[in-house]
């Protein structure tokens, strides 16, 4: 996206700002779509997420699983829906978090749905 | 020469696959959604397609962003499912169509393109949702190759909708150049209205997703003409995916007859729906 246009609100596009930040996050996530590296993540996630040298605020924010906070620092939801698959956290639960909702409001007030 | 004989649209929505791999397609939740699609799959059963281009984008499954190929051209003479996390997928690996895969990096090379060349991949949802929804999941093996073209909708900056559009027209020189009197038809895949990211998570543009589906054979002008800004502002940060279909609709004639379309809202998180165009 070109630095002169006013960005969509609400829409983090996951360019070169995004991409920087994000990388280590999203490389651990990556890794996650191998059984043994699910396996480690599983045992000690904490070293996991260690030896692929993440932050204390990014490791932080997997570790209580704070879908919008790994976003807004630099996670791109087509890898870190690899630690959802883990858990496993539905796709619908992590569209609510980030939007501030509660998932039955958010299925109604975005999703037009009255029932799961 | 080989023979362009159908372009199809559809949504690639991995719940999908989630609902095929569960058996849940025919609930009162799921089945208006799979109903749309038995008209498409008795028009491959009729039209009997030796080859299906598919053009679609990885989800971070094949490609990390250690390297991001704008376009890519599969080459390989197989294909397995991704794993996407959840543990390998019971469906059969692809058979590739890569003496095509080659002849179409040729001709987007001659014609000024710089694609990635890619001969051992994985493919993921975004093929595999496509070829079950028009193919069903066979017993042992698809009943067409594949030639997968993957288009980076993930990472700013991905390509313009002009530029989608671009590699169509090669694409379809390319198959028409093609020795050989396979038959191919062209799926363009993703979207529609989606995000997934960010406070407008859950962003849905039913009205926009049916003037896609009304004008995308008519006028296809208005779409390639469009800004990727636009694309987002319009369907959401990922359902600018949309901008794939471009590329079947530019390999298709001018003039398209229409054969059917089909909208259901949501899927998942998404504007689901697909379209069937064969040349006037």
């Amino acid at each position: 996206m070109s630095d002169d246009k006013t960005p969509l609100a609400d829409t983090p596009l996951f360019d070169r700002k995004a991409g920087i930040r994000g990388y280590k996050l999203n490389k651990m996530a990556m890794s996650l779509g191998e059984e043994p590296n699910r396996k480690a993540f599983l045992a000690d996630e904490e070293a996991f997420l260690d030896s692929y040298g993440l932050d204390a605020e990014t490791k932080a924010a997997v570790m209580v699983r704070d879908w919008h906070e790994m976003v807004r620092l630099g996670g791109n939801l087509f890898f870190i829906l690899k630690i959802s698959a883990i858990d496993p956290t539905p796709i619908i639960a992590i569209g609510a978090a980030q939007a501030g909702m509660s998932v039955e409001d958010f299925m109604i007030q975005r999703l037009g749905k009255r029932n799961g | 020469m080989a023979e362009i004989i159908g372009g199809l649209g559809t949504s690639h929505v991995p719940s999908i696959c989630v609902a095929l791999d569960k058996g849940i397609d025919q609930t009162p939740q799921w089945k208006p959604f799979f109903d749309g699609y038995d008209y498409p799959k008795q028009w491959m059963k009729e039209h009997k397609p030796d080859i299906a281009v598919v053009i679609f984008n990885d989800h971070g499954n094949a490609m990390f962003l250690d390297r991001v190929p704008t376009f890519t051209v599969g080459v390989a003479d197989t294909y397995k499912p991704s794993d996407e996390g959840w543990g390998p997928r019971a469906i059969p690996d692809f058979a590739g169509a890569e003496d095509l895969g080659w002849h179409f990096a040729d001709k987007l090379v001659e014609r000024h393109f710089d694609p990635m060349i890619a001969r051992e991949i994985t493919v993921d949802h975004g093929c595999q949702v496509p070829m079950e929804l028009f193919f069903g999941r066979p017993e042992d093996a698809w009943p067409v190759k594949i030639l997968p073209i993957w288009v980076n909708t993930v990472q700013f900056p991905i390509p313009t909708p002009q530029r989608c559009w671009d590699m169509g027209r090669v694409l379809r020189e390319a198959i028409e150049s093609f020795p050989g009197d396979e038959r191919v038809v062209i799926l363009g895949t993703g979207g529609l209205s989606h995000q997934l990211q960010g406070a407008r998570a859950g962003f849905l543009n039913e009205q926009a997703d049916r003037d896609w589906l009304a004008t995308f054979a008519s006028d296809p002008d208005k779409w390639r003409s469009m800004s990727r800004e636009d694309y987002v502002e319009k369907f959401g940060s990922e359902g600018a995916e949309l901008i794939m279909w471009l590329v079947m609709r530019a390999a298709m004639q001018q003039e398209v007859t229409v054969k059917h379309t089909h909208y259901h809202l949501p899927a998942s998180m998404t504007g689901a729906g697909c379209i069937v165009l064969e040349n006037a």
